[in-house]
C-alpha cells in the first residue's frame, strides 16, 4: 500500500492541459491531406486512393477535384503519386465535425 | 525431398497423384476418400499441427472446387499442403473434424462459404452465414457478385442446451456495454461455477476475402491492414509476404530490419495494453492506469516512428513506403525508459495479494486442449506450446537476431500474463538489436506486376500465428485466404472458463485478448 502510494506520488500527474494548451502531432505525422491551389486535375491522386475518397465533378467547364476525410484512412497515396506536389498530409488531426459535407474539402479550377 | 514428403509417399503411394513444391511450400494432390487418413496421419504420426483449411473455387480452370489443408514443419521452416478435387455436382467430402479437432470451424466455414459440405462432421450448424441467410447462397463462390443483396428469410439457430435441477442460462450479448464488437456467450450455470460456455460469433461478417478478390493489387494491402486494428502491421507485413514470395523478390535488408522494428513496436504496445485490461478487470486501478500510460507512451513512440500510433501505412510489397522517424539514440532512450518502467509495474503487480490471488489458477486452458484447439500465440505458449512463427518459419530480420521464446506450463490467466510480460522485455531486446544492426541502402524495391502464381504468408502477430494464402492472376488476386489468430483462439475460451465463477469471465476473456473483427470477417 504504502509503495502504490510513494509510485502514486511520484508518476504526479501525467495528463497534459490539452485541448486549453494545443497538442501538436510530431514531424511526419499523416494527418489531414489538403489540396492546394497547384493542382492540375490531372486525376492521377484519384487512381490510388485505396479507400476511393478523392473525386472530379464538373459543372459547366468547372472541374472540381474534392476529398472526403470521412473515408480518408491517412495513407499518403495522394501525396506520393501527386507530381505537382498539390496535395499533401498535414499535422492536423481534429476533424471531428457534425455533418459530413464539413469533411469535404475542394478545389476549383479557375476559368 | 524432405523426409515427411517421402514417409507420406510410401504410406499412400499412388494415392498421392501430384506433388509440386513451390518455395518451402509442398502441395500433395490426393483423393479425397483418402483425406481423412492422409491427415490423421500427418497430424498423429508425423505429429506436424494444421495451421490453415481453405478452399478455393476452380471451376472455371477445371470444373472443380479445391480444399487446402496446411500442415506447418517448423524443424526445417517447410510446409505440406494436402490438395482436394470437389466436384461441383458432389459437393460433399469427408470432415477431419472428429480426428482432428481444430479442423471444426474452418470445415463450417468452407460450408458456407463455399457451400461444400463435410460429411460426418459433429457440429454441422451454419457458422458464418446467419438462419436469416437463404440456403443455397455461397458467398465466396465465384458466381456471386460482390453487389448480391439476399432475401432475408426465416430461421432459428440452436444453442446446445445444459438441463438438469439447478442448472441456469445466462446469455450474454452481442450488444455489450463498453465499445467492442458483438459477439454472444451463452453460461450455463450450476450455482457460481460455469458448467458450460457456447460462444457464437460472425454477427458483423464484412466479406474481406471477397473484398480482396474486388481490389487491385496495390491498395489490397491497406485493406489488409484494416482487418484486425491493433496487429495492423502483422497483417500488412503477412499479406505483403506472399505476395513477395510470388513475385520472387527479395526486399532490401533495410525494410527487413524496418519491418522487425514494426513488428515488435506493435508487440509491445498490445501485450501492455492486455496487461492494463487484466489489471482492469480485476479493479487494480492504480496498476491500470499505470500500465495505461506505459502504452501511451508506446504509442506515442509509434507515432514519431511512423506517422500513426498504430503503425499504418508503412508496409508495401516490395519493402517499407517510409523510413522510420526520429533518431536511433531517441527511440533507444524511449524504449528504455518503457522497458524501466513496464518492470517496475511488474513487480507491483506481482506482489499485489489482490491481484495475484484473481488470476493465480483461474482459467485455467490445459495443454491438451490447447493443442487440440491448436491454439497459437502467447496463449498457446502460456499452456506450454511451443511455437513461436518468428523462431519456426522465420521471415522479415529475425533470424539474424537473438531472441527466446517463452513458455510457461501453467496454462493459467497468471501465466499468460507472465508470457507477455517476458515477451516485452525480449521484444524491446529485439529491436535494440535491429536498430543497431540497422543496414543502410534501399528501402523498397519497385513492383509493378505480381506475376500468376500462388503462396503462403507467415507471421507472428502480437495474438499468435497469422496466416494468409494468395493466389493471383491477371495481375489480380484471384482467392486471399486470411487465418487471423483468434479464429483458432476463440475456441479455448469455452474450455477456459469451465468450474470458473462467472465474475472470473472477463478476467480469462481479457488474458486470451481475442480479436473480434480478426475472426469475424
Ligand atoms: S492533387 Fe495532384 S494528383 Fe490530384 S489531380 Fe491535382 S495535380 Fe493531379
Ligand atoms: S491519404 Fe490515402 S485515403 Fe486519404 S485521400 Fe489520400 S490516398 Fe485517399
Amino acid at each position: 500500500m504504502l509503495e502504490i502510494l510513494r509510485k502514486t506520488i511520484k508518476a504526479g500527474c501525467q495528463t497534459t492541459k490539452y485541448p486549453a494548451v494545443p497538442d501538436i502531432a510530431p514531424e511526419g505525422f499523416r494527418g489531414k491531406p489538403e489540396i492546394s491551389d497547384k493542382c492540375t486535375f490531372c486525376g492521377d491522386c484519384i487512381k490510388v486512393c485505396p479507400p476511393g475518397v478523392i473525386w472530379f465533378t464538373e459543372k459547366s467547364g468547372e472541374k472540381t477535384l474534392s476529398l472526403s476525410y470521412c473515408g480518408c484512412i491517412f495513407c499518403g497515396r495522394c501525396e506520393e503519386a501527386c507530381g505537382y506536389g498539390a496535395i499533401k498530409l498535414t499535422q492536423e488531426y481534429e476533424l471531428a465535425s457534425k455533418t459530413k459535407e464539413d469533411l469535404i474539402t475542394s478545389i476549383r479550377s479557375k476559368l | 525431398m524432405n523426409a515427411n514428403i517421402e514417409s507420406i509417399k510410401k504410406e499412400f503411394n499412388t494415392n498421392v497423384l501430384e506433388v509440386s513444391t513451390l518455395h518451402n511450400e509442398t502441395y500433395l494432390t490426393v483423393k479425397k476418400e483418402l483425406i481423412v487418413k492422409m491427415c490423421d496421419y500427418i497430424y498423429h504420426h508425423l505429429d506436424l499441427p494444421v495451421v490453415c483449411i481453405f478452399a478455393t473455387d476452380e471451376r472455371k480452370i477445371d470444373g472443380s472446387f479445391k480444399i487446402h489443408y496446411v500442415f506447418s514443419e517448423a524443424r526445417d521452416d517447410s510446409f505440406i499442403i494436402l490438395r482436394i478435387s470437389i466436384d461441383e455436382k458432389n459437393p460433399k467430402y469427408p470432415s477431419i473434424t472428429n480426428k482432428i479437432a481444430s479442423a471444426n470451424w474452418y470445415e463450417r466455414e468452407i460450408q458456407d462459404m463455399f457451400g461444400l459440405i463435410p460429411q460426418g462432421h459433429p457440429d454441422p450448424r451454419r457458422l458464418m452465414n446467419f438462419e436469416d441467410w437463404p440456403a443455397g447462397v455461397h458467398p465466396l463462390r465465384k458466381d456471386f457478385d460482390i453487389k448480391t443483396k439476399p432475401p432475408r428469410v426465416d430461421g432459428e439457430y440452436i444453442y446446445r442446451r445444459v438441463e438438469g435441477e439447478g442448472v441456469y442460462e445466462i446469455p450474454v450479448g452481442p450488444v455489450h456495454a463498453g465499445v467492442i464488437e458483438p459477439g454472444h456467450f451463452r453460461f450455463s450455470v450450476a450455482g457460481e461455477p460455469i458448467i458450460n460456455l457456447e460462444i457464437r460469433h460472425f454477427y458483423t461478417h464484412k466479406g474481406v476475402e471477397k473484398l480482396f478478390e474486388n481490389i487491385s493489387i496495390d491498395k489490397a494491402v491497406f485493406l489488409a491492414e484494416r482487418i484486425s486494428g491493433d496487429n495492423s502491421v502483422a497483417h500488412a507485413v503477412t499479406f505483403c509476404q506472399a505476395m513477395e514470395k510470388i513475385a520472387g523478390l527479395n526486399i532490401p535488408p533495410r525494410a527487413n530490419h524496418i519491418r522487425t522494428i514494426l513488428l515488435e513496436l506493435e508487440r509491445i504496445y498490445n501485450h501492455i495494453a492486455d496487461i492494463a485490461g487484466i489489471a482492469t478487470d480485476v479493479a487494480f486501478s492504480f496498476g491500470a492506469a499505470h500500465a495505461n500510460k506505459l502504452k501511451e507512451d508506446v504509442l506515442q513512440l509509434n507515432e514519431r516512428v511512423t506517422g500513426s500510433r498504430l503503425l499504418r501505412g508503412m508496409n508495401t510489397i516490395g519493402g517499407v513506403r517510409r523510413d522510420i522517424g526520429g533518431s536511433k539514440d531517441e527511440i533507444l532512450l524511449s524504449l528504455s525508459i518503457i522497458q524501466r518502467d513496464f518492470r517496475k509495474l511488474m513487480e507491483h503487480l506481482s506482489s499485489t495479494p489482490s491481484l495475484m490471488d484473481r488470476i493465480e489458477t483461474t482459467g485455467r486452458l490445459y495443454n491438451d486442449i490447447a493443442k487440440g484447439l491448436h491454439v497459437v500465440g502467447p496463449v498457446g505458449r502460456a499452456s506450454g506450446i511451443d511455437r513461436d512463427m518468428r523462431r519456426d518459419h522465420p521471415y522479415a530480420a529475425y533470424k539474424e537476431f537473438n531472441f527466446k521464446v517463452i513458455v510457461s506450463k501453467a496454462g493459467d490467466v497468471h501465466a499468460r500474463t507472465i508470457v507477455r510480460a517476458d515477451e516485452v522485455c525480449e521484444s524491446v531486446g529485439l529491436i535494440e538489436q535491429a536498430l543497431w544492426s540497422l543496414p543502410e541502402g534501399d528501402i523498397r524495391v519497385k513492383v509493378d506486376k505480381i506475376p500468376d502464381g500462388y503462396a503462403l504468408g507467415i507471421c507472428e502477430a502480437p495474438r499468435g500465428e497469422t496466416i494468409y494464402w494468395i493466389r493471383t492472376s491477371g495481375n489480380k488476386i484471384e482467392r486471399c485466404k486470411v487465418r487471423d489468430p483468434s479464429f483458432c483462439n476463440w475456441l479455448s475460451i469455452e474450455y477456459a472458463v469451465l468450474d470458473n465463477i462467472v465474475p472470473d469471465f472477463p478476467i480469462i476473456n481479457k488474458s486470451l485478448s481475442l480479436s473480434y473483427s480478426g475472426n469475424d470477417m
